[in-house]
Order: structure tokens, then C-alpha cells, then sequence
């Protein structure tokens, strides 16, 4: 056997003995690695463990687990443990911070936001955005203009090492996990990234609801109750039914999670958001759950009036919707040859 | 499948080595050879094998297939998609195809992004057909890197026709508030919410309302679109109604700094916190409507509440954000509870990483000078001074490109400015002038250096180098309230000819800051020596109420 998968053995079975009895064994043809990353039952066992109203202090052992399983520095075996970001991350930012302490939680984020300091080497990523007057691999321009202007835009901020966690930096930190998990997020299993989308309603704190666009919208949109979502609902199923029951049952119900939403934080959730919305899967489940998270963030934009969180969700939304509905839309460059009536509106 | 494509598009590269020219092949084959080259890359993305789609696709752009224009841009598009959402990075392209001088791209993104930018301009040439989710998929690429004054140039760029005329001002707006650019987003608004266009957009009417609420002389502007949006918020829309309402108090508060009256000032400034205690109640889940009702109390003077507040705020948001440890260090010395504003801050440095302490290090300086400790104060304020520097070091270009940032950083001229007052006032003169050198150093017209200046020469009884001091420094800057306060004392103390000048000036002061107690104790000290003594027991009365509750930082920098 390999390094890795004595590893990955010696991991499972500490994991088997924090989470009780697992009464499955590892499939001799598939690797340990691949089969705790995509194991259905092992991922809501821990799952269930993390959700746990007192989970994440310093003595948690699950905890504990998850940050040496991280900092095995075994690339497959980090891959579990940034499966569950999501939930950590999720619940992380939206617990009262500064009355309980999240110590366990506080260690997997830093070890995971060392991880990626250490491998970007602080520095910050750029994007420099082109400019068509100047050629490029995909076209050519007939004069070439020399002089050279760097566009260049920020896509995340240079990394500085931190030993704790302070509370304004929390939103950075989990910020850059995120950016980890997004550069992973191809071989991420779809119920990670179901969770994810499910963590992003709750801190949107908003119902978006109003966005749906079908028949069913008028029986429960109008007369918009301040209402909530569902706080420790998380699990509610996200098909319309769904929905219908949230807001009926849980009116009065205290909203929880709803997190200050910077944009070092929003905007590596909008990249996974986008991924789950309109990348290569077959999962509905994920697309409509990912379409729910895209209209919570958009009614959380505009009760923030931000603008760039404004372009940025309303795109997706809008792109959502041409995804899942295949009529074209009608092309306002052709003319309707209707001289009837002649006008044309710009 | 895959591999018969690849092996049929390896043929005809070999055999058309410098690619295929128009008019030597007939249409047959070149329709395959367009339907394989088209179809290889969506055959290996449906396999799942990320490298080897994305080198079909370059493939398929970078060789000539002599493809006709719809079909190199349907290609154009899947890649720019796949880029953008399929979440592997595609690696550099090869170096036999970079051409010197030429872009080239580096990662997924700005690949994607130039492949949009192409097929917009293609789009815009007439070559080929107008796809609207082109421009979603380009507005969200654009929005996510945070150059959304590219985005509004393609947006300007778009034929005419194809978006109505309000949707393009309004998405215009959006991009240019984005980027920074609040003056021409206005604009474009305004001419989106003209009577004769849509005025009753609700977006475009909530935007306004916003970029207006943060300048004192467009809030009345604000306060129209505010009512507006909440007259629009209906049926869909309700939830946006708490929005609408909160921005109108924003706004009233913010016009009661210009307003002309007492009266009006002291109207609108009740407006302003009715409204935002309605917004409290559309969204009490919201802490920034919270925040910005304990700032209203606690510019009104009504500690107590402004410390309920803000201390659900803090509660609310974790103590993640600066601005409320802020806020409640200076309530609490304005209730004069200066020992527990200290252990407050103490509590916010803890909490708060090294680049952000500046503010917080500055009131913990003028914490220890209300108690009197100066040479701790002197202490701290070196320590702030080294931190700036640093600061300055280590943040070179890169630091001015985040938008959202709130403006809490503290610039070395005001330390060696807040230096220089604090040895004016223990009378270390030389030091107060080598701190105010430099200061002037760093910035060589600021009417507070001035001021600070002219305060240093009074004290050592130098009167006329200290009026010209503060003529200058109001020279600069007409709106300088601490320089006419100085003007109208050191002209009261000159003699009964000069009171009716000194009258002038303090009124001046106190109509730019009502709150400021030195204006109201001299003004009071004007109207004794005239006779006037009712008019000097009001003053002296205004002048020591708000001794009783005075902030050790004016909080006029929240509003």
C-alpha cells in the first residue's frame, strides 16, 4: 500500500472511533482516500456531528480529527477535509462568535488559510484584463498600438500569516478557505457543494422568493411577510413544496445566520455559486438548490444597495433562468416586419 | 467517438499543414471539418476529461479551419463558458502560438474574459447574431474582478436597439457606482427616472437614493427618491419598502447638516430618526439600520440610546466590523465613562488585526488625554506613528484597489496634526513645532495645521502671528469651524471694538458645528461683555450641556 492510503487507513479508523461504529468497510477495489471523500454515509454521519448546537470548542474531537487529517499534508486526504468547508466555514460565521468559543473551528480555517498563504506565497492574484486594442492570441488588430496599460484588477488581496483569528478578520479568512475550495471544487462530490449552496441562504438572510418566476408565485408571494428562513431548517428540501412549507411553518421563528456579507467573502462565493449554477453536472438537485442561493444573494444585494453584488447576482440569476428555460429569447436586432406599425421603440 | 474525431482532424491538419485556404475545398468537406472540430472539444466535456477538452477547444480557435463565423464563434462561446465554470484551470497556451507582443492570456478568467470581449465585438459588427446571455456571462465575469468601468464601456458600446434606453442608463449606473464613479451614475439616473422614461423603477430609484445620501448637498435630491421608492415598493416589491424608508432617514439626516435653520435643522434631524426607527422595524434583522440609528442618537446627544444601539450592533455583527468598537468607544466618553470607553478599546484592539488598529490607537490616545495622562497619550501616539509607517511601507500599489473598504485608515499627517496639539497643549513648544513641520511635510495647505499653529502662538502671546495664522488657515478652507471659534476668541479678548466681529465669527462656527461648545462658552463671553446677559446665561447653559456630553472624537466623521 502506498503512503497515502496507510494514511488514509490510520485516518478512517481514528475516525471510526470518534464517530462510534461505521458499519461499512472500505471496498478493497476503490482507495480509502476516494471512498471517504465520496462515501454518503460517512459524509452525513460527520455532517450531523458538526451541525451539533455545541460542536466546534476547542475539545471537539471530530475537530480535531479534521485538522490532522488537514495537516497530514496528504493532498487526497486534505481533499476530505476541505469537503466539508461549507458546513464549517457556514457555521463558523454564523454562530455568535464572541460569546461561545469556536477554538475547534478556529484551528481547521487557520490551518487550511496557512495552507494557502504558504502555497500562493502571500501574494495577491491579479487578473489583467485585456484590451481589444491591443492583439491578442485570438485576434489581430490592423494597427498595433505599443503603448501598454495594465488593466489590472484584484482578484485577491497578498496574504499576510495569522496566528488567531480576529473578528474583522474572520470574513477574509474563510473568505480564502473558500478560494481553496474553489480551486478544488472540480473533484468536490455534489452534496458538498449542496451544503454550500444551502450555508449561502442562510447567510444571505434573505427570502428570494419573490424571484421565482411561475404560476405557484402568486399564492405565496404576495403579501411578503417579513419573514424568515428557516434558520435551523437548513436541511429543508428545496423544491417548491419546500418552500411553501418554510414559510407557512416557521413564521415567528427567530432569523439566525444571517452574516455581514463583504466582498472579500461574497465574491469566492459567487464563483462557486456560478460553478454549482451553470458548470458540467447532471444533478438537479444542485441546480435548483443553486438557484435558490442565487436569489437569496440577489434580495440580500438589493437590501444592501450594492451595486457590484447588485450586477454580479442579477447576471447570475438572469443566466440561471436562460439555463433552465429553452426558449429563445426573442432577437431585438431583427426587425418585425410589421407595417402595421411602423414604430420601432429603441 | 472522441477519438475518431481527433483522428479525423489530425488528418486534415496534416495534410493542410498551413491550414486550409478558401477556395481548394469543396463544401463537403468543409462542413465535417467544421462539425468535427466543433464537436470534439463537447465530446471530451461531456466525458469529463478537463485537459483534453480544453486543448480541443484551442485547437479548434488557434489552427485555421477556416471556420465560417458562426460556427468559430458558438466555439468562442463554449470555451469562454467552460473557462468560467468548469472550475479546472486550463493551463497557459502553448508557446508556439504566443506571438510576440501580443496578450496573452494567463489564467481561466482573463482568458474568458477576452474571449467574450471578442464575441461582443463581433456581436456589434453585425458578424454575427446578438446573444443576450454573452453579455450576463460578461457582466458577471466583469462584476467578480471588480473592473466594472470596462464593463460600462462595452455596455456604451452595444448598438443601439437592443437594450431599451433605460436599461442601458440603468446598467450603466450600476457599473460606474460599482467602480467609484458616483457623479456619472447620478446622472445616468437621473435621466432613467425622468417623468417621461421609467420613474418608477425601483432599483434605479433606491440607487439614487443611496449615492445622494452620502453628500450632504444631494441628500434633498435623495429625500424625493427615497419617498418615491417607497411609494413604488408594492406587492413583489414589498420587501424592499424597509430599504426605501431606511435610505430616506440616511438622507434627512445627512440634509440637516446644510440646513439653513435651527428650526429646519432640529426638524429634520427628528425626520431622520423616525424614519430609520420605522426602517428598525421592516428589518430587524438588518444591523446596519441599527448602526446607523445610534449614530443619529448619538450626534442628537442621546447617549443612552445611541449605546443600546450600538451594542446591538456589535452583538449582531460578531465584532467583525471596526466602525461599531468605533462608535462605542466615543458613546460611552461622551457619557464620560472614560475608564470603561478604556477597557472598550482594549477589548477592540483584541479584536481587530494590526492594519486596522490605526483609529482605535488614536482614541485610546485621546482616552488617556480626557484622563489626563498625557505621557501615555505621547506614548501611544508613537506607537500609532510607527504602525502608519509600516503601513506606508508595506502596502505599496495594490492597496488602493478595494472598493468596499471603509476609510478607517489614519494618515501620518494626522498623527504628527494630533501630536502637534497635544504638546501645544502641555506648552512643549519646540516639539509642537517640529511635529507641525512635519505635518506640513507631508501635506502643505491643511487649514488644521494652520489652526494648530495659530493656537501655539496665542498661548505664547504672540496674538498678531497668531491672527494671521488663522485667517489663513480660514483662507484655505472657509468651512473650518475650530478657526473662527479661535478667530472670535482671540478677537473678543482684544477689546469691546472688536465683540460685533467676534460675534460674527462665532456664529459662523456655530452655524457649520451646533455642537461645539467653545463656540457657544466665547459667544457667551461676547454677549456678557456687550450686556447682554439673558443671551450669555443661554449660551453658557448650551456651552456646559454639552461639556456634560462631549465625545473625545467629534462624531461627525459617522455621519
Amino acid at each position: 500500500m502506498s503512503v497515502s492510503d496507510t494514511k488514509a487507513q490510520s485516518a478512517f479508523q481514528s475516525l471510526s472511533n470518534i464517530l462510534g461504529s461505521i458499519p461499512l468497510t472500505v471496498n478493497s477495489s476503490e482507495s480509502p482516500v476516494s471512498f471517504l471523500l465520496n462515501n454518503s454515509e460517512i459524509a452525513k454521519q460527520i455532517s450531523v456531528h458538526l451541525k451539533q448546537p455545541n460542536s466546534g470548542a476547542g475539545d471537539d474531537d471530530l475537530c480535531r480529527w479534521l485538522y490532522n487529517t488537514f495537516q497530514s499534508s496528504d493532498p487526497g486526504l486534505q481533499l476530505v477535509v476541505l469537503r466539508f468547508l461549507p458546513i464549517i466555514g457556514g457555521l463558523y460565521l454564523s454562530r455568535d462568535n464572541l460569546r461561545k468559543s469556536l477554538a475547534g473551528f478556529e484551528a481547521i480555517l487557520l490551518a487550511i488559510y496557512a495552507y494557502e498563504t504558504t502555497s500562493r506565497k502571500g501574494q495577491p492574484i491579479t487578473v489583467n484584463v485585456p484590451d481589444l486594442s491591443h492583439p491578442s492570441l485570438y485576434h489581430e488588430v490592423p494597427i498595433t498600438n505599443t503603448a501598454t496599460e495594465l488593466n489590472l484588477a484584484i482578484l485577491s488581496q497578498s496574504l499576510e500569516p495569522h496566528g488567531t483569528i480576529r473578528s474583522t478578520k474572520r470574513a477574509r479568512i474563510v473568505g480564502v478557505a473558500l478560494e481553496l475550495y474553489y480551486s478544488k471544487i472540480a473533484v468536490m462530490p455534489v452534496s458538498s457543494k449542496i451544503d454550500f449552496c444551502e450555508f449561502c441562504i442562510i447567510w444571505a438572510g434573505q427570502d428570494g422568493d419573490m424571484f421565482i418566476e411561475n404560476e405557484d408565485n402568486e399564492e405565496k408571494g404576495n403579501g411578503v411577510e417579513v419573514s424568515d428562513d428557516g434558520s435551523g431548517d437548513a436541511d429543508a428540501s428545496t423544491s417548491e413544496d419546500g418552500v411553501t412549507k418554510k414559510n407557512d411553518g416557521k413564521q415567528s421563528e427567530e432569523k439566525e445566520g444571517r452574516i455581514p456579507l463583504p466582498w472579500e467573502l461574497l465574491q469566492p462565493v459567487l464563483r462557486i455559486l456560478s460553478h454549482c449554477l451553470l458548470g458540467p453536472t447532471k444533478s438537479k438537485e444542485l441546480q435548483e438548490v443553486a438557484q435558490a442561493a442565487c436569489r437569496s444573494l440577489y434580495a440580500r444585494a438589493l437590501h444592501d444597495v450594492d451595486p457590484q453584488a447588485i450586477l454580479a447576482t442579477s447576471s447570475l440569476l438572469k443566466l440561471g433562468k436562460m439555463a433552465m428555460d429553452s426558449t429563445p429569447n426573442p432577437d431585438p436586432t431583427e426587425m418585425n416586419c410589421d407595417f402595421m406599425n411602423p414604430v420601432i421603440s429603441l | 467517438s472522441a477519438q475518431e474525431c481527433k483522428t479525423v482532424l489530425d488528418a486534415v491538419e496534416k495534410i493542410f499543414q498551413y491550414g486550409i485556404p478558401d477556395d481548394v475545398v469543396d463544401n463537403k468537406l468543409q462542413d465535417t471539418v467544421s462539425k468535427a472540430v466543433e464537436l470534439l472539444p463537447e465530446l471530451w466535456k461531456q466525458d469529463g476529461c478537463h485537459q483534453e477538452a480544453m486543448s480541443a477547444y484551442r485547437r479548434a480557435l488557434l489552427s485555421q479551419w477556416n471556420l465560417d463565423n458562426e460556427c468559430s464563434a458558438r466555439i468562442q462561446k463554449g470555451f469562454a463558458l467552460y473557462l468560467l465554470y468548469n472550475g479546472v484551470e486550463a493551463g497557459p497556451p502553448s508557446l508556439s502560438v504566443q506571438v510576440e507582443g501580443s496578450y496573452v492570456p494567463k489564467n481561466n478568467l482573463e482568458e474568458a474574459i477576452l474571449l467574450l470581449m471578442i464575441l461582443l465585438r463581433k456581436c456589434c459588427l453585425g458578424r454575427i447574431n446578438w446573444d443576450p446571455s454573452i453579455m450576463e456571462h460578461f457582466t458577471f465575469a466583469l462584476s467578480l474582478c471588480g473592473k466594472t468601468s470596462i464593463l460600462a464601456r462595452q455596455l456604451e458600446e452595444v448598438l443601439p436597439g437592443i437594450f431599451h434606453r433605460c436599461d442601458r442608463w440603468n446598467a450603466l449606473a450600476l457599473s460606474y457606482s460599482a467602480a467609484g464613479q458616483n457623479k456619472v451614475a447620478l446622472n445616468l439616473l437621473r435621466k432613467s427616472l425622468h417623468k417621461h422614461e421609467k420613474p418608477d423603477d425601483l432599483i434605479a430609484l433606491l440607487l439614487s437614493a443611496k449615492i445622494c445620501s452620502e453628500d450632504p448637498l444631494l441628500a434633498f435630491e435623495g429625500v424625493g427618491y427615497a419617498r418615491r421608492a417607497i411609494a413604488n415598493a408594492e406587492g413583489k416589491d414589498g420587501h424592499l419598502k424597509g430599504v426605501g424608508v431606511r435610505l430616506l432617514g440616511l438622507c434627512l439626516g445627512k440634509q440637516a447638516k446644510v440646513a439653513s435653520s435651527d428650526l429646519e435643522r432640529s426638524y429634520l434631524q427628528s425626520e431622520a430618526l423616525k424614519y430609520l426607527n420605522e426602517a428598525m422595524a421592516f428589518e430587524q434583522d438588518n444591523p446596519d439600520v441599527v448602526f446607523e440609528l445610534g449614530v443619529q442618537y448619538a450626534a442628537h446627544r442621546n447617549s443612552n440610546a445611541a449605546l443600546r444601539c450600538v451594542k446591538q450592533f456589535i452583538d449582531a455583527t460578531g465584532g467583525s466590523m471596526l466602525k461599531g468598537w468605533r462608535l462605542l468607544v466615543l458613546v460611552l466618553s461622551a457619557q464620560q465613562r472614560y475608564s470603561e470607553a478604556k477597557v472598550v478599546t482594549d477589548a477592540a484592539l483584541d479584536e481587530t488585526s494590526k492594519w486596522e488598529q490605526g483609529p482605535l490607537l488614536r482614541l485610546k490616545a485621546k482616552l488617556k488625554i480626557s484622563q489626563s495622562l498625557p505621557m501615555d497619550a505621547v506614548e501611544t501616539y508613537r506607537f500609532l506613528l510607527a504602525l502608519v509607517q509600516a503601513q506606508r511601507k508595506s502596502f505599496g500599489p495594490h492597496r488602493s484597489n478595494i472598493l468596499q473598504v471603509e476609510d478607517d485608515k489614519v494618515s501620518e499627517f494626522e498623527v504628527w496634526q494630533g501630536l502637534a496639539n497635544l504638546y501645544s497643549s502641555l506648552s512643549y513648544w519646540r516639539d509642537a513645532e517640529i511635529c507641525l513641520e512635519k505635518a506640513r511635510a507631508l501635506k502643505q495647505y491643511s487649514s488644521s495645521a494652520l489652526h494648530t499653529e495659530g493656537v501655539t502662538f496665542q498661548e505664547r502671546e504672540r496674538y498678531r502671528e497668531a491672527l494671521v495664522a488663522y485667517c489663513e488657515s480660514m483662507m484655505m478652507d472657509p468651512n473650518h469651524a475650530p478657526s473662527k471659534v479661535s478667530m472670535g476668541a482671540l478677537l473678543w479678548r482684544s477689546g469691546s471694538k472688536a465683540l460685533p466681529v467676534a460675534r460674527s465669527f462665532l456664529s459662523d462656527a456655530l452655524r457649520l458645528e451646533p455642537t461645539s461648545r467653545s463656540a457657544w462658552y466665547y459667544l457667551g463671553m461676547v454677549h456678557r461683555d456687550d450686556g447682554r446677559i439673558v443671551d450669555a446665561a443661554d449660551c453658557f447653559q448650551a456651552a456646559s450641556m454639552l461639556e456634560e456630553s462631549d465625545p473625545v472624537e467629534s462624531f461627525s466623521s459617522f455621519l
